[in-house]
């Protein structure tokens, strides 16, 4: 079953070093087109993918292009991958090194903002940041979710 | 004749209603209740779409399987 919360849960408690980017990113902030899956961008050190198996533990975790392959990290692979595309049993999880109109972690992470939640704090692509990457994206969903996300800008700037 | 007039009222006022939540192609009111929510419900409420998503298509595979 879809629960996309619980795996948001998950991550902010393994201390998994992320910042919450694409569709899960544009609900929080106050966007209505529902999205299937979470996207983050971490860094792509030993640690952490180590931090995001730990999450993902029990839910059956393996690579969405490979089915056949679990998530089973060794220190090898950890060195040369760049992204990682995985689906559960709460659904997808897509850890991104970079994302496209923004750059790779840091630069993620200098564009992010701290957004409470009730079982810790998460970083999420702030409102100017998001709109380019979805607007470097430039699907028919992604031009959907730039309009909502410019009416919101529009929003916060006039209160 | 009183009646039509009623009736031309309503529209009017229901087209003044309609317009100003679809514009631009675009729900607000849908986009204000979101705004009226924190991040952590709006989270939440895209998880229940997705479940109730899940449970329809579910239903119609159902309704639609050979018996």
């Amino acid at each position: 079953m879809q629960n996309l919360s619980e795996l948001m849960r998950r991550l902010i408690e393994a201390q998994v070093e992320f910042v919450l980017v694409g569709g899960f990113a544009a609900v929080a902030h106050g966007a209505t087109l529902v999205t299937r899956d979470v996207d983050i961008c971490c860094r792509f050190n030993e640690a952490n993918l180590k931090r995001i198996q730990k999450a993902l533990a029990g839910l059956r975790p393996v690579h969405r292009s490979r089915p056949d392959l679990p998530l089973a990290l060794t220190p090898e692979p950890c060195a040369s991958l760049k992204n990682l595309y995985l689906k559960t049993d709460l659904g997808i999880v897509d850890c991104l090194g970079d994302v496209l109109g923004v750059g790779d972690f840091e630069s993620v992470f200098e564009h992010s903002l701290e957004v409470e939640l009730p079982f810790g704090n998460c970083r999420i692509l702030d409102l100017e940041a998001l709109i380019r990457a979805k607007e470097a994206m430039n699907r028919d969903h992604d031009r959907m979710t730039v309009r909502q996300l410019k009416e919101i800008q529009r929003r916060q700037r006039q209160s | 004749m009183a009646e039509e007039r009623q009736s031309d009222s309503t529209m009017r006022e229901a087209a003044t209603v309609w317009r100003p939540a679809t514009d631009d192609d675009m729900d607000v009111s849908l986009l204000e209740n979101s705004l009226a929510r924190t991040p952590w419900e709006r989270m939440q409420a895209n998880d229940d779409a997705l479940r109730f998503a899940d449970s329809l298509r579910a239903a119609m595979v159902k309704r639609n399987a050979k018996p």
